[in-house]
């Protein structure tokens, strides 16, 4: 009886406890799709406020909160308290989408420093909840946990609701405004260059004028309108479920929940199965094709990405598990169940400074994909789609599927092997020294050029064989010189690329070396045992960058501004990238990224960096 | 426009490693004449390419080569109708991406005044103070050039990082005349061998170091009735 008690009454210590101390995670909301959760944020106490808010997980929310008055200060000085996780999160639905962070608070004093534009709400707040807002966003105090979060109606939400009450009110469609009758040109009326025109206003007048009723408002006034109200409503049912109904997202999602146990430095969390909400490309499925879309959620069902982040001495680990459901668990393992080709150990030298390797087969992928997702397809009652069923079912009557995928087994390889400089033709003037009249003449000129290579593996070497075949035919700038072909001027005009059609592999370069000395592999110079075989262990994926000659000296010129920005934060770094995974299951795959770097910048410093590459990559 | 303006001039400062400039000026006795600009960026092919088929570079922008051509049109249409203006022409190579302009005048100042009201017109810029100042000065018998202001102010914008690189480009000026030449100023120019031109050639990185490196005072022979 006595320990009955004493079991009773620690359960009920904890109950109240747990009720007062209310935990950072509790505050996430159940709509976050993407979550970083730091543990041990201790080694963040360094980092000045100036330079977490440049990294791009901070930039929803950091537009009023430091404004300059913070320059200067550190995450110390703040009121944080770094005994509780700092969790950063984001999420998109079809209405709204919904960003910020939740930490723990030691001195509220102090952190009003820092939030010193947030006002209290007092509509919304309550003895255990204090609720403040500024423009775009809300800070949320309960006990010694903190919420900033900026949750913003989408656009085809709002515009869906504002036509819905524009034409319940029989108003004719707003987008009339912009026709208007086109004046025939009379050609007398060219106009003069030099005049001076009078500024015409209707042509500056982009939408309609306000009338002066404020009740009686344009097309644009009343959107307006509806997206004020949206924010506060979506605002008002995510805090609801947060602090009233007590739903959040480690207690909707035992996934997660899970991860918040684990003693790494930091977790990260991404729930791609309400990702596939925001792939813009699937709207139209959403509207047009709703069964056939729920059905492609449901074969997304289960797929979340997990990961754990550890700090050792000069290096970052994050292992990463991708979690999926059966129906694309089963596709994944077939595409995955391939050999290591060790061929292309040959053509990767041992001073590259980055390459990959990527073994799938795409046949066996394929063959599941077709026997998982034909039904689906063929169940649909839509015509378009019954057309394009029968076209599939058709051409995998009568393409030869072993011709094909012998041609592109679904393999590859790549390196980066620094820069070297190509021959390219100039045109130079040259001066006549009677006149200094001048000419033009071809001289030879070299420029830098980053050299890549790329490679698939292929069975049938005889196809892109017979390819070239005929387009050396149609153009003499392609060429068989025996051991490769090159393509003249392939390359922004300017430099040729080099093809290797030789060991079933299918390669392509620009590297004139690698065509023409070392067209059958480096032999000696290839890339280490050592180094092979790390790459030959890995599951379906092995990468190994050599930062600082690669990253350093990437060509950013030749990437999109998205690519750009991840690179970015990598760049000045020295030290050494790796990713490994495991053999995939029906179930998961396992990846591991291995940073290890040198230098003097504190391993959170590095982490943060990590972090917002991925952020960048997932948002 | 005015982004265009302010690419191109990012494009080639970015390019100075390897660019080729020459600005060519022809005075007859009446203070009429021609005058040509060109700019070789054949060396730079790849990097060119490369930059073409970006969406942006250092925050501007990169037009498409349509863009270009129709801008091009623009300023030759807008450029003729100067005043004291005529015959504008602008070669335009896309392979080897050579651009040749010239133009003819009926005096330096109208040219001076037709190209900034051109850049003017095409910009909108009402206040591109680097365009008043005059960079050519002609009184029958004798000719003053300087480096154009708003050449100035774009080359001090470079960044450190890309000295090095334009130690490999080069700028060309040449001055013409009807009759022989006496003297110039700049100890850096040569003169032809018919005496009817003088020439002062330096590289890109020269002229960032000394602005006033272009600058020439060119005294003719008087000629006598």
């Amino acid at each position: 009886m006595l320990f009955k008690k004493q079991v009773l009454f620690t359960v009920f210590l904890s109950c109240v406890f747990s009720f007062q101390a209310q935990n950072s995670e509790n505050l996430i909301p159940k709509d976050a799709v993407t979550v970083f959760s730091i543990n041990n944020i201790n080694l963040f106490q360094k980092i000045s406020l100036d330079e977490l808010i440049s990294y791009d997980f901070m930039y929803e929310v950091h537009q009023e909160l430091f404004d300059g008055s913070t320059s200067g200060s550190t995450l110390k000085d703040s009121g944080l308290d770094f005994d509780q996780k700092l969790n950063v999160f984001y999420g998109k639905a079809y209405k709204s989408e919904i960003s910020g962070f939740s930490f723990g608070i030691k001195d509220q004093q102090k952190l009003f420093t820092v939030f010193d534009d947030f006002d209290l709400i007092e509509k919304m707040s309550d003895a255990k909840t204090k609720v403040y807002g500024s423009f775009f966003n809300n800070l949320i105090i309960r006990a010694n946990s903190a919420l900033l979060i900026r949750v913003e109606p989408t656009m085809d939400y709002i515009s869906e609701m504002t036509d819905s009450i524009w034409y319940a009110r029989g108003n004719e469609s707003p987008f009339d405004y912009f026709n208007y009758d086109e004046e025939e040109l009379n050609i007398l009326d060219e106009k003069v260059f030099g005049e001076e025109e009078e500024p015409n206003e209707e042509e500056n007048q982009l939408f309609p004028d306000a009338s002066e009723d404020p009740n009686v408002k344009n097309y644009y006034e009343l959107r307006d309108s509806v997206q004020l109200v949206l924010q506060q409503a979506q605002l008002d049912m995510i805090l609801n479920e947060l602090l009233v109904l007590n739903i959040n997202l480690p207690n909707s999602d035992s996934r997660f929940a899970n991860q918040l146990t684990h003693d790494s430095e930091g977790i990260f969390y991404m729930d791609n199965a309400r990702n596939i909400d925001k792939a813009n490309g699937l709207w139209y499925f959403q509207t047009v094709l709703p069964s056939l879309y729920k059905d492609v959620q449901e074969l997304y069902a289960g797929n979340v990405i997990l990961g754990d982040i550890y700090l050792k001495e000069h290096a970052v680990e994050f292992d990463i598990t991708a979690e999926y459901g059966k129906g694309l668990g089963e596709i994944y393992k077939e595409m995955n169940d391939s050999k290591f080709d060790r061929n292309i150990l040959k053509y990767i030298p041992n001073n590259s400074s980055g390459y990959f390797s990527y073994n799938v087969n795409m046949q066996k992928a394929y063959e599941k994909a077709y026997e998982i997702i034909m039904p689906i397809l063929s169940e649909e009652k839509n015509a378009q789609i019954a057309m394009n069923v029968l076209t599939i079912e058709l051409l995998n009557e009568f393409v030869n599927k072993d011709a094909l995928f012998g041609t592109y087994k679904g393999s590859m390889f790549g390196s980066f092997n620094g820069f070297k400089k190509i021959k390219t033709k100039k045109i130079e003037f040259f001066y006549d020294e009677e006149t200094f009249e001048y000419g033009e003449r071809v001289a030879e000129a070299e420029e830098d050029m980053p050299i890549f290579t790329y490679g698939i593996t292929i069975d049938r070497t005889d196809i892109p064989e017979k390819i070239l075949k005929h387009f050396g035919r149609l153009t003499s700038k392609i060429q068989n010189k025996g051991n490769y072909w090159i393509f003249e001027n392939a390359i922004f005009d300017a430099a040729p690329l080099y093809m290797i059609n030789k060991n079933g592999l299918f390669i392509l370069t620009n590297d004139e070396d690698l065509a023409v000395n070392h067209s059958d592999g480096y032999k000696k110079e290839k890339l280490s045992r050592k180094a092979g075989r790390k790459a030959k262990k890995s599951g379906f994926m092995y990468a190994n960058i050599n930062v600082a000659e690669t990253i350093n000296r990437f060509p950013m010129d030749v990437l999109n501004d998205r690519q750009n920005e991840i690179i970015q934060t990598l760049k000045g770094k020295s030290g050494n990238l790796e990713l490994v995974s495991t053999k995939t299951s029906v179930k998961k795959t396992q990846f591991k990224i291995k940073y290890t770097y040198q230098g003097d910048d504190t391993s959170g410093k590095h982490l943060l960096d990590l972090i917002n590459s991925i952020y960048i990559v997932t948002k | 426009m005015k982004k265009n303006i302010l690419f191109l001039f990012v494009l080639i400062f970015s390019l100075s490693s390897c660019i080729e400039i020459l600005d060519d000026l022809t005075i007859h006795a009446d203070g009429s004449g021609t005058f040509r600009y060109n700019i070789n960026l054949s060396s730079n092919k790849i990097k060119v390419n490369s930059i073409l088929a970006l969406d942006s570079l250092d925050g501007q922008k990169v037009p498409k080569i349509e863009d270009i051509k129709e801008k091009i049109q623009q300023f030759i249409k807008t450029l003729d109708a100067q005043n004291g203006i005529s015959n504008v022409k602008v070669e335009e190579n896309y392979t080897d991406f050579i651009f040749k302009f010239s133009c003819d005048f009926t005096n330096v100042l109208v040219l001076q005044e037709g190209l900034k009201e051109t850049i003017h017109s095409l910009t909108k810029e009402k206040k591109a103070t680097e365009l008043d100042h005059n960079w050519i000065a002609w009184d029958g018998n004798k000719l003053t050039r300087s480096t154009p202001t708003i050449t100035q102010t774009k080359v001090k914008e470079m960044k450190q990082s890309d000295l090095d690189l334009l130690k490999t480009g080069s700028y060309t000026s040449i001055s013409r005349f009807d009759s022989t030449v006496e003297k110039f100023t700049n100890p850096a120019a040569i003169l032809s061998k018919n005496k009817q031109a003088v020439m002062i050639k330096t590289d890109t990185y020269s002229l960032k170091e000394n602005l006033d490196i272009l600058e020439n005072v060119i005294y003719l022979n008087s000629t006598k009735n």
